[in-house]
């Protein structure tokens, strides 16, 4: 195999990546399901136009997961944000309906959530999960409160409109969003001091630390693009919807998290990377979509992605030494060899 | 104490092999009633092996166990504890939200239907508490209580199980001086109570003082058995360490270079960890800071890097005064080879290049982009420099052999601009190749110009690598080596307290 | 020196907290302390309160349950199913959801303790199962579309009422549970062993004590609670829909953390955790009566939850660099 695989280059990515292999038979099966309904260009564009909002939220959310945290508040800054351009645009309090002002406020949240949440998870040893569990329903609540709990259309904005209605070559602007995030955090995490500050941190900060590393700045910074993100996508989801509640994006983190830990980012730190949270992003859309296709009730969608959070978590944490069931599988190899 | 007790516990012919290497070669042991008797042995004679065996945290390879005349098996902790075999713990194993009582009765509750009974646990506790004459009370929660008195509640924990032989493996390594003298009295009341205790300590006066025998281990074989009476310190001192030694580790040359100072600590102070200690440390030279585990010696070397606090003193790099941060550090071209590699040396889940850059990117990349062939350079750079094998500097750290993981952390360090090295304890749990491997990196480092201040209480390493010696004892630099001939006696009386003058020429 | 303790600190902040609120809605509306407003009051509470039960156990061996009010949802649907689909029995129907709550309790265990997920997503991920499961089981009309199923049954009903003084059945279940719960924290081998493993997971371990145990013990608690809740809430509501239960785990998981529980395991108790469910219910109340919106309400919860977590952090920190420089300067004096 090894033969193969070193004159083969397709056949070397596909092998050293099992959950590109794992996409491509689901596209296969449920284009053979649904009898090619899955694979035409409109469900296609579909699922790209779904995976996007998740992938610009997870370009900036997977620093913070790599660096040992979470932030759960992706969902309350894409609110936050998508409530404040609108308000903006519609000439409601401040701005003017100056869209460039109204981007700037909306993702200036957006970062103002996420220094906020830095500072306190970069100094203080609390539990990212819980803290951003709380401070995502303060966003939800000022969210309510800006927009006074009410639906805000937003019309006649010619950027926002060429954003959620314009195709280019046929694909959806925030697909090309989406493509340009990742670029840019692929680039950060690959190529820059940071990127690499950022690995080493969430593999162990002491010793990163004593490296001279600035781990502090490091995390503050993490949160801050993700907030940044956030913030992003909640922009192009108003632009997509034309509108702007104070229900936007809720419940999205969820899908966020699931992407990247099927993605194969540690929830430990330290391992992982973009392209491989995108897939995960990916994963998860056409898991939903073909679903949907073949007919499985979009009831049964929560249930299944709550199953395949639990199985790739359990799948890193049984190469953990001293676990249970990592000492399970331990027993079954010696049986085995014996 | 005259008088021959009987003997209560024996451990005969033991013997532990570790990968083909006897770490235990047919040892003899034994402990006689009521009696306080001390284990004596240089890092790696086999002292912990031994305590590990007769705890069941090792199986033995070979050899018998007696309690009271039978022959008795240990294969885990609870065969451990159920003949009688408690230990107390370095590292406390108390819970520290539950009281005093709760925590020695820990899975051993009075209790009917799972209730439990509070007040006759509270009186249980107490009685034994009162019985010793210990000043904790039942219903103190742990997490209020000082270290001395937490370790009193680990001996009550034993006591409660009634154990017949205790041991205590460097119990006064974090108490003061007035705790460790309540500790004694506690000892003397075990011992009257007819309770025996292996007793584990590099502190020689206080073994001296308080053992009723002292058995000695010297590279996994016995080196002697010396009741109390015949005990001169001199002489135990001489069996630590062997006469047959060569003469290359026994003792070494010294010699003060009359290079620049590079670094230089002037009366510098953290309260309670050390105190007014003042040295240089010369270009080129090999300085190392000597003594117990708990002298202070770690605390200095990470004051000076910046990682920690200190109170007052002043340090001075090349003559100019500085107030250390890590990043200045590190921009003045200091390196930490800190104690423990494992949690404080590197990521594990990196590469060795990775790794290895991550002290380079100020000069690799200024942008603030990594050329990623600079970085494969660099990683080569420190797999050649320190012969890192395998020899490639794509592997992940922490797959490597421990050596090899120590040889990636010096990496770090080796291809930067270095003016300063401060090196802890380099070579623990590392294999003797890579233990000789390290020490000619460090002499290179020396011959390049670098100014090196190594922590070690490894006393045939020291007089290997040393240019000059300090000895620390209790956060005071209580001697030093730097002319003429040092010897392992020498070292090894200065570090256990056994020292008249400050000043050797 | 005696230092106050962390748990004595947490208290005296809660009760604070409790009293300034409940001075302010006393003070600024005429029928805050009505009878009739307290008993209702407690009513609501309630249902908080059993959830919170669970989850401060949860959160004593040092975790979490996100899970407990989806597990509530779900179990009240079980019983609208097998009610709307099945001539079962009332108490056949009764025992399938004492099963239901019990198995969603060995679930989360078995996520929790044998696959070692962290508890927030492990929970969260349980949650979702459990979300799922309601959906699927919901009760539909003749087009297919999900539909509130109404309980008629008048012995589930009336677990609805009160007593003729006005106070609720659930308000005393809660009230005995609460001190059933209490008792168990404080005056039994498992309590004792709780807060063991949420102190100090390898001493626990060390004398004994196993991790999957006592986190099975704690979550089968949990599911019990979320059993007892769903039968109140049928009573309660008459009906049942997917959304039944969805809020309640956040509002316990609040009320637990201003109750005392810290996170990082090992203390709090009962006693906390029902203080801070008053608090939460005081809080809500004043939605109603103070014309305070639910996105206020919602502001002041999270933010008082950031604060307590900020402040656990920050107690822990400087009482252990104060311990280490005692520590020191003790070394110091009295030499070594």
């Amino acid at each position: 195999m090894s033969e193969m695989t070193k004159k083969n280059p397709v056949l070397k990515i596909l092998l050293g990546n099992s959950r590109l292999i794992v996409l491509l038979i689901m596209v296969v099966v449920f284009t053979l399901l649904t009898g090619g309904k899955f694979f035409s260009y409109k469900n296609l564009v579909n699922i790209l136009y779904a995976v996007s909002l998740y992938g610009i939220m997870i370009t900036g959310a997977s620093f913070a997961v790599l660096l040992g945290g979470i932030d759960r508040t992706v969902s309350g800054n894409a609110a936050l944000s998508g409530a404040i351009v609108a308000m903006t645009i519609l000439n409601r309090g401040v701005g003017g309906g100056n869209v460039a002002l109204a981007i700037f406020l909306g993702l200036g949240a957006g970062a103002l959530s996420g220094l906020i949440h830095g500072l306190i998870l970069s100094r203080f040893n609390i539990p990212a999960f819980l803290l951003t569990l709380a401070t995502n329903e303060v966003l939800y609540g000022i969210v309510q409160y800006v927009t006074g709990n009410q639906l805000i259309y937003i019309r006649d904005c010619a950027l926002m409109d060429y954003i959620g209605q314009v195709r280019w070559l046929g694909i959806p602007i925030p697909v090309y969003i989406m493509i340009v995030c990742v670029i840019i955090s692929y680039i950060v995490l690959n190529h820059t001091v940071y990127g690499r500050q950022v690995y080493s941190v969430g593999g162990n900060r002491i010793s990163s630390e004593l490296s001279g590393v600035p781990a502090r700045r490091d995390i503050l910074i993490a949160y801050i693009v993700s907030g940044i993100t956030g913030a992003l996508a909640g922009f192009v989801l108003s632009s997509m919807n034309q509108q702007a509640s104070s229900t936007q994006a809720k419940n999205y983190e969820n899908d966020v998290l699931a992407a990247i830990v099927v993605g194969g980012v540690s929830m430990r730190g330290g391992a992982g990377t973009i392209q491989g949270a995108i897939l995960g992003a990916f994963l998860i859309g056409v898991i939903g979509n073909g679903m949907t296709l073949i007919g499985i009730d979009a009831i049964y969608h929560n249930m299944i992605k709550g199953l395949i959070i639990i199985f790739a978590i359990s799948i890193d944490m049984a190469s953990v030494p001293g676990t249970p069931l990592n000492n399970f599988f331990r027993r079954f190899k010696q049986k085995k060899t014996a | 104490m005259s008088e021959k007790r009987e003997v209560l516990f024996e451990m005969k012919n033991i013997e532990k092999i570790f990968s083909h290497v006897h770490a235990l070669d047919h040892v003899n042991f034994d402990v006689r009633k009521g009696e306080v008797h001390a284990l004596l042995g240089e890092n790696g004679a086999g002292k912990s092996t031994l305590i590990k065996i007769l705890t069941g945290v090792y199986k033995k390879d070979g050899g018998q166990i007696f309690m009271d005349g039978k022959e008795i098996e240990i294969n885990s902790r609870e065969d451990a504890a159920n003949a009688g075999i408690a230990v107390i713990f370095q590292e406390l194993s108390l819970i520290p939200t539950l009281s005093v009582y709760q925590n020695i009765l820990l899975g051993k509750e009075i209790s009917k239907f799972g209730f439990i009974s509070d007040r006759a646990e509270k009186k249980q506790i107490q009685d034994l508490i009162d019985n010793y004459g210990f000043p904790v009370k039942a219903t103190d929660i742990v997490e209020t209580l000082s270290v001395a008195q937490k370790q009193m509640v680990e001996i009550l924990k034993a006591l409660a199980t009634d154990a017949k032989l205790i041991i205590m493996d460097e119990p006064t390594a974090s108490l003061s001086s007035r705790e460790s003298e309540l500790l004694f009295k506690i000892i003397n009341q075990l011992r009257e109570k007819e309770v025996s205790i292996i007793y584990i300590s590099h502190r020689l006066e206080e073994v001296f003082n308080l053992s009723d025998r002292i058995t000695i281990l010297r590279d996994g074989k016995n080196a002697g058995v010396i009741e109390k009476e015949d005990i001169v310190p001199s002489e135990v001192v001489k069996m630590m360490i062997g006469k047959e030694v060569s003469e290359s580790t026994a003792s070494r040359e010294l010699k003060t270079s009359n290079a620049e100072n590079v670094l230089e600590v002037k009366n510098l102070t953290h309260l309670g960890y050390f105190n007014d200690v003042s040295f240089e440390v010369k270009k080129g030279e090999v300085l190392v800071l000597t003594g117990l585990v708990g002298s202070g010696r770690t605390e200095v070397v990470r004051s000076i890097y910046g990682a920690d606090p200190y109170d007052s003193g002043e340090i001075l790099f090349e003559g100019k005064p500085i107030k250390p941060t890590v990043r200045r550090s590190v921009a003045n071209g200091f390196g930490l080879i800190p104690e423990d590699r494992r949690t404080q040396g590197f990521s594990p889940l990196l590469s060795v290049t990775k790794n290895v850059a991550l002290t380079n990117y100020d000069k690799l990349a200024k942008s603030g982009f990594v050329k990623k062939a600079d970085e494969d350079e660099i990683g080569k750079k420190a797999v050649s420099l320190t012969d890192l094998r395998p020899a490639n500097p794509n592997v992940r750290v922490g797959d490597l052999s421990g050596g090899n993981q120590q040889k990636a952390v010096l990496g770090k360090w080796l291809t930067r601009d270095l003016k300063v090295i401060l090196i802890d304890e380099p070579t623990v749990g590392i294999d003797i190749g890579a233990k000789d491997e390290i020490y000619n990196i460090i002499e290179g480092l020396a011959q390049q110009g670098v100014a090196v201040l190594m922590v070690s209480s490894d006393i045939a390493e020291v007089l290997h690598v040393a240019h000059r010696i300090l000895v620390m004892r209790e956060g005071r630099i209580i001697k030093e080596f730097n002319d003429g001939v040092a010897t392992q006696e020498d070292i090894l009386l200065a570090s256990s307290g056994f020292v008249e003058n400050q000043e050797v020429a | 020196m005696k230092q106050m303790r962390q748990e004595t600190i947490r208290r005296i902040i809660s009760l604070v907290l409790l009293v300034v609120l409940t001075i302010i809605f006393t003070l600024t509306t005429d029928t805050f302390l009505s009878w009739d407003n307290i008993t209702s009051m407690l009513r609501e509470a309630a249902f908080i309160g059993i959830i919170a039960i669970g989850i401060t156990l949860c959160i004593i061996t040092g975790g979490n349950n996100l899970s407990g009010g989806l597990a509530l949802g779900m179990v009240c649907m079980v019983f609208a199913h097998l009610y709307h689909y099945t001539s079962m029995s009332l108490l056949g129907i009764v025992l399938v959801c004492l099963a239901a709550g019990l198995i969603s309790g060995v679930f989360n265990g078995f996520v929790v303790s044998v696959l070692q997920i962290n508890d927030f997503i492990a929970t969260l991920s349980t949650g979702m199962i459990f979300q799922g499961i309601t959906y699927i089981l919901a009760v539909r009309n003749q087009y297919g579309s999900i539909t509130s199923e109404m309980i008629k049954n008048p012995t589930i009903q009336s677990l609805g009422g009160k007593f003729s003084n006005g106070i609720y059945y659930v308000t005393i279940a809660w009230l005995i549970m609460t001190l059933i719960a209490q008792i168990l924290l404080k005056k039994t081998k498992i309590g004792t062993y709780i807060y063991a493993m949420g102190s100090k997971r390898t001493s626990a371990e060390y004398s004994g004590i196993s991790f999957i145990k006592i986190k099975m013990t704690v979550f089968i608690i949990a599911g019990f609670c979320s059993f007892v809740g769903a039968m109140f809430m049928l009573g309660r509501m008459g009906t049942c829909d997917v959304e039944t239960g969805a809020a309640l785990s956040l509002q316990a998981v609040s009320a637990s953390v201003i109750g005392g529980a810290v996170f990082s395991g090992g203390r709090g108790d009962m006693i906390g955790t029902l203080i801070g469910v008053l608090f939460m219910q005081v809080l809500r109340n004043g939605v109603l009566k103070f014309n305070m919106t639910t996105a206020q309400q919602a502001i002041i919860s999270g933010i008082i939850i950031v604060l307590m977590l900020v402040f656990d952090a920050y107690y822990n920190e400087f009482m252990q660099k104060r311990a280490t420089r005692a520590a020191a300067i003790a070394r110091e004096k009295e030499g070594r």
